[in-house]
């Protein structure tokens, strides 16, 4: 009996000697803003799943971790191309050597990444049955691409045996490009993280269930995913790794510093696990950083930003214990746009057209638009007044570009809105049209959500102190989308976050041919279609930046837009978590990140 | 025999107090029911003032600084007002001239003249207000009274509205029987199976969309009317059954009234006290409601206030410490609701004696 | 007995029937075109119209409608919209959370209930049984949202006693470390609406001749209580509880929102967000047979507790 009793003693102190080396790895935890889709690179459409993704899978290049402006850098290919035949040409050497993760499908075999995967996700992006998000990154831009992909619609299949001219693969690790015009932005495309070499026998096994089963080359594996509840990533044992670049870093930018130190010498993927919970909810999410049940969080929710930073700094509570706060104003554009198209729903839209009155009548909207207390109450001061479509970062903006049209000026509304015959003459209260007729302008707004709500409250309030009468509609998600895109609206509000950092991906919002799609204000100008066809023409550089300078000065002054705000966000992270920098373009940075586990276990106490 | 009838000392003619005399007397005597009763005709009071504008009428005016604190915290920190003050213009590059593109440019001059002639007013904030500000700085206290009037007449109209309907569907079904109950018992099935919050989403997701429910109020009060007739169908119908076979009922028809006569004019008052208790109950549950589809975002347009409103809106304001217009929506929804339930308990008693 | 089973589940198909008719017509007008949330940034109207090709909402309404039927009666609603995930997967996924949550919650609150029922029936009438009862008004009045908001602050915040919100893939991590905050919060709302009803069951039964009669016959009054007037008030308080059984299944959307709990309640938001079609179809039909079910299930169980009902 006293023998077993021994035996049973051993055991657990055995055990309870190999459970500290367990606790040894570095577990990572965090919460995701929104709900994730699935992990299907081509099928998935949201920037959480894409995020993921981002781990998983290896695109061909990639943006280097620390250089600011944003730079690119080679992944899976081995250099950077450089442009040929007038931009119109991309040829991409993969490495050798670089293998897929270990998959049944795979029969055992290591199988290797080449260039033929790359063409394969390529196609995919046009296969119907994919229904990919981002299809449109495809379109019209490969030669012989559209033709295939007109069959498919044709057929219902795709064939993905079928050769296409723009995409020739020579050999096991080279393919050209060719495409149907110069684009000197094609690179960013193929540094997206969700533009994949992807292997075809795993797509074709999976069928359905591709968003379940993620195979890809990257540090991290798919090791749990409960959806819409927690996504675990483990470290991929068989990835080759790699160090941090320092080429880029700046010794006197103090994340930079530290990052140098706190991963010298290591070999990156340090950590072992992540753990990612998506809350949709603020007030949990915020709770659950500050209890320590999370290890960092990305994007504090704004209501609470004065808790945080209190003026400015860094709360002393928070600081006692070492957190670090990140601010990134992010490359995105929230605005709200007008529909200026001279008809809506059948009937005449007070806003529509170029007629000077109907500009006047939207000048003078957007300066009677409080955008001082849209940006301190609303937004607790976390977002800076746009000077044009484009922010910060990002190629192509210009600094010294600054303008007082889009201030808030209520004087100078009303004078403008008196010049031209918007007055109040039967005594209502509210502004008839220069005919006399009364009028009333429609503002949507997304349904369920404060921000928004609060975001239409200011548009009622403001332009009810000029004598504009706005009545709000709150509508559904999907058919804000729709109602938008299809100009089933007069105003609503939007927001555009940077695909690749360069200014046509904001300029394009007011591309006259992109009606229908992401020029939601319906603008149609030929001179400003014009310019902007010019500057796809060129690469960056002084002449792109004079095109661009006279895009935004066109749509000061016949505003199909209020420019709105760019958005700062603050992250914050525990002191034992190590390597942080955030990023502009990539999503995560869990390949970089290293942790501290002994002060991570103490604090958690 | 005699010749004379004398008529005997008349007994006083005893006026045999109808249902409702019963009830009041009874009501009366219940304290808990009385206080409740003053209370709910408080709070009517207040809404009607509050609606014809003599109080709160300015509720919207934004007076106080942001997140303004109540005056008995006047002296504590105000941070998120702090930080509005302290933005100032930062020096910036001149601003892009326009001029030769901008279809205004010729009404430049004018436009310049008529601007410097309007006035600006600028108010001067106040740092703190009554029971605090919100974050445009608007009077809680006002915001409550005039959040009260909303939701009481979201809560009063949708449950007359669903008592009506109700009533008019459990007379039907109740009466007339066959046909008529089976196809109403057939649309109560189906309004019963579906699990609630599916059926509320369900019908304010077609508010929304299509706007036929009418715009603003009228939509909520339609959507908590439309999904909320079940439960006063269900008494009422049996009410019906029960009396519809009665001897007075029986006594109408024989006096030649008209069906439509027999369920509303004899049938109806006897069963009304059914329908005030179901009313009250009601109100209630709308006013509860109310909060939540606030929450959801399907409730009063954006340029009203409800209690709904402000607890959504104070969602995130408690981790920030403020409170204030957590409080003041839930105590006064609390009080409301509290006296209203009291009341319908005391109805209850009043109107069914038996049920002591 | 058994013509009466069969009978009432002939009636139930009309209502099945007229339940995917509201369902279908409801979210068709209306649902939100769930091609629009798929599609991406930027979308040309040509590819919009293919992903409702894929997605089958481009046939005429009278095909859709009859897929619905076929649907219901294999149990199969296909995949979700947004997810891909076969909703038969979602649904077992997500119940067990809810349950892990709403059946504790079920159980304590009516334990709780009876428990505080009897011994306010016990003094009905006194200034305890009228101070215990206001109490329960005054606490159903205050709004769930704000129960929510203040004890997730309190609890989880402030006093460090529970964490804030989480799940976590262990069943006895749930049921003791995330379950416990909602739970309580659960019961602590739901003990005065059913403490309230089953009193007045307790006193419906108390003012019964055969409790007088029990008490002439010199039982003392606990006695009468526990043996007599508990046995027979349990048929209506079951009958209560069996009522609430549909509604354990959906859950609390606001608990599940509020703590992040991946449960049924939430889901049917997020689908509705979401014009997730097959998601609503499959839980409305799903619900509302187990709703009918219920009923029956409990109409016969009546008639087996109490020989004097009878049916029609």
């Amino acid at each position: 009996m006293t023998r077993r009793l021994a035996m049973l003693a051993l055991a657990v102190l055995a055990l309870a000697l190999a459970l500290p080396a367990e606790a040894q790895k570095k577990v990572l935890r965090m919460a995701f803003r929104t709900a994730e889709t699935g992990f299907d690179p081509v099928r998935a459409y949201d920037r959480y799943s894409v995020g993921i993704c981002e781990n998983l899978f290896e695109p061909l290049l990639t943006y280097d971790y620390l250089a600011r402006p944003v730079k690119l850098a080679p992944l899976v290919a081995e250099s950077i191309p450089e442009p040929e035949e007038g931009g119109t040409r991309y040829t991409f050497r993969i490495r050798p050597g670089i293998y897929f993760v270990d998959d049944p499908v795979f029969k055992g075999e290591k199988r290797e990444l080449v260039a033929k995967d790359i063409e394969y996700t390529i196609k995919r992006y046009r296969d119907p049955r994919n229904r990919a998000a981002y299809e449109w990154l495809f379109e019209n831009k490969i030669v012989g691409l559209d033709e295939l992909a007109e069959k498919a619609k044709k057929t219902g299949t795709f064939d993905y045996n079928a050769k296409v001219a723009g995409m020739e693969v020579r050999g096991k690790y080279i393919i050209s490009f060719k495409l149907k015009e110069p684009d000197y932005n094609f690179l960013y495309i193929l540094a997206m993280p969700n533009v994949v070499p992807m292997a075809r026998e795993v797509i074709e096994a999976y069928g359905e269930d591709t968003m379940g089963h993620p195979v890809g080359t990257g540090p991290f594996v798919l090791k749990e995913w409960v959806r819409r509840s927690k996504i675990v990533l483990e470290r991929n044992p068989s990835y080759r790794g790699f160090e941090l670049e320092t080429r880029y870093a700046d010794p006197n930018d103090e994340w930079d510093r530290k990052a140098m130190e706190d991963l010298r010498g290591k070999r990156l993927p340090q950590l072992d696990r992540v753990e990612i919970y998506p809350i949709e909810d603020e007030q949990p999410r915020y709770l659950a950083f500050l209890n320590k049940e999370h290890d960092l969080i990305d994007e504090t929710p704004v209501s609470f930003i004065q808790q945080v930073l209190p003026n400015g700094k860094l709360a002393p509570n928070l600081a006692r214990q070492g957190v670090r706060v990140f601010p990134e104003l992010e490359p995105e554009f929230t605005y709200d746009v007008f529909n200026v198209e001279e008809i809506v729903d059948g009937r005449e839209n007070v806003l529509g057209g170029n007629a000077p009155e109907r500009i006047a009548l939207r000048r003078a909207m957007v300066l009677a638009h409080d955008r001082k207390q849209e940006i301190e109450i609303i937004r607790k001061g976390q977002a800076i007044a746009a000077q044009s479509p484009v922010p910060p970062g990002v190629v192509g903006y210009d600094p010294s570009f600054h303008t007082a049209a889009q201030d808030y000026d209520p004087a100078r509304a009303k004078a403008l809105l008196d010049m031209f015959g918007y007055r109040d003459r039967d005594g209502d209260g509210w502004r008839e049209t220069p005919e006399g007729r009364p009028f009333v302008v429609q503002y949507k707004y997304n349904l369920g959500g404060q921000e928004q709500r609060q975001l239409a409250e200011l548009w009622v309030k403001s332009m009810a102190a000029v004598g504009i009468r706005v009545e709000t509609l709150a509508v559904q998600f999907a058919d804000l989308l729709n109602d938008k895109r299809v100009g089933h609206f007069q105003m609503a509000g939007s927001a555009w976050i940077a695909d690749y950092p360069d200014a046509q991906n904001f300029l394009q919002l007011f591309y006259g041919p992109n009606t229908n799609q992401s020029n939601e204000a319906r603008f149609r100008l030929p001179e400003y279609d014009r310019l902007y066809e010019r500057s796809l023409a060129i690469p960056d550089g002084e002449e792109r930046n004079r095109l661009y300078r006279e895009m935004d000065r066109l749509l000061l002054a016949y505003a199909p837009v209020r420019l709105g705000v760019h958005r700062i966000f603050n992250h914050l992270q525990y002191p034992w978590v190590k390597g942080y920098k955030k990023h502009p373009i990539l999503y995560t940075q869990f390949k970089w990140l290293d942790l501290d586990v002994a002060a991570q276990q103490v604090a958690m106490k | 025999m005699s010749a004379v009838l004398t008529t005997p000392a008349q007994a006083p003619v005893q006026e045999s107090p109808g249902l409702w005399m019963l009830a009041w007397r009874r009501l009366r005597q219940d304290t808990v029911g009385m206080v409740s009763l003053v209370i709910v005709a408080f709070f009517l009071a207040m809404m009607l003032a509050s609606y014809t504008g003599l109080i709160a009428k300015d509720w919207a005016k934004e007076k106080g600084v942001s997140y303004a604190n109540p005056s008995f915290l006047a002296g504590a920190e105000n941070l998120e007002a702090k930080a509005m003050a302290a933005k100032d213009a930062a020096a910036k590059a001149p601003p892009v001239d326009l001029s030769d593109i901008d279809p205004l440019a010729p009404y430049y001059g004018e436009w310049q003249k008529r601007a410097e002639k309007i006035a600006v007013t600028e108010v001067k904030r106040a740092e703190t207000l009554p029971f605090g500000g919100d974050k445009w700085g608007r009077d809680v206290l006002k915001k409550v009274i005039k959040g009260s009037e909303v939701s009481i007449f979201v809560g009063l109209a949708g449950a007359l509205i669903a008592v009506f309907i109700g009533t008019v569907f459990g007379a039907m079904a109740g009466y007339w029987g066959g046909f008529i109950n089976d196809l109403l018992e057939w649309c109560y099935n189906i309004f019963t199976s579906i699990p609630y919050i599916l059926l509320i989403l369900a019908f304010a997701a077609v508010a929304q969309a299509t706007g036929s429910f009418g715009k603003g109020i009228v939509s909520i009060i339609l959507i908590l009317a439309l999904t909320g007739w079940t439960g006063p169908y269900r008494l009422m119908r049996a009410e019906y059954i029960k009396h519809a076979n009665r001897e007075y009922v029986k006594a109408a028809q024989a006096i030649g009234a008209s069906n439509r006569s027999r369920m509303f004019v004899h049938i109806l008052p006897n069963v009304s006290h059914v329908a005030l208790v179901q009313l009250s109950a009601h109100v209630v549950g709308f006013i509860k409601a109310e909060v939540i589809l606030s929450f959801l975002g399907f409730g009063v347009p954006v340029d009203m206030v409800s209690w709904g409103t402000m607890l959504a809106e104070a969602q995130n304001e408690l981790v920030i410490g403020k409170w204030w217009q957590l409080a003041a929506a839930g105590t006064s929804m609390a009080i409301l609701v509290t006296a209203f339930s009291l009341l319908t308990d005391s109805l209850r008693d009043a109107l069914d004696p038996k049920l002591k | 007995m058994t013509a009466y089973v069969i009978r009432r589940i002939w009636q139930m198909i009309p209502t099945i029937a007229g339940v995917i008719l509201l369902i279908f017509i409801l979210f068709n007008w209306v649902g939100g075109d769930p091609a629009q949330v798929l599609a991406g940034k930027i979308s040309n109207p040509e590819q919009i119209a293919n992903i409702r090709k894929q997605l089958g909402v481009d046939q005429p309404y009278w095909f859709q409608l009859w897929v619905f039927v076929q649907q219901v009666f294999t149990f199969d609603f296909g995949r979700s919209w947004s997810t891909n995930e076969e909703v038969s997967r979602i649904i077992l996924t997500r119940v067990g959370p809810t349950l892990t949550i709403m059946v504790p919650v079920l159980v304590i609150e009516t334990s709780l209930s009876v428990l505080f029922a009897i011994m306010v029936a016990y003094v009905r009438g006194t200034l305890t049984d009228r101070a215990i009862m206001i109490i329960c008004t005054v606490a159903m009045s205050v709004s769930f949202l704000v129960y929510i908001i203040v004890f997730q602050w309190l609890f989880g915040f402030v006093l460090g006693w529970f964490p804030v919100q989480g799940w976590s893939e262990s069943f006895w991590k749930n049921l003791f470390t995330y379950a416990p905050l909602p739970i309580m919060l659960a019961v602590f709302v739901g003990v005065a609406p059913q403490l309230r009803l089953y009193r007045s069951f307790f006193l419906d039964e108390i003012n019964q001749d055969y409790v007088r009669t029990a008490r002439a016959k010199g039982l003392p009054e606990k006695r009468v209580m526990l043996k007599h007037v508990l046995r027979n008030a349990m048929i209506p308080i079951l009958t209560n509880v069996a009522i609430y059984l549909p509604g354990v299944f959906v859950g609390s959307f606001l608990l599940e929102v509020f703590f992040s709990i991946p449960g049924l309640g939430r889901e049917i938001i997020t689908a509705v967000n979401r014009s997730d079609f097959p998601v609503i179809k499959a839980v409305t039909v799903y619900l509302a047979m187990f709703t009918m079910v219920v009923n029956l299930l409990v109409d016969v169980m009546y008639k087996f507790v109490d020989p004097r009902v009878s049916f029609k």
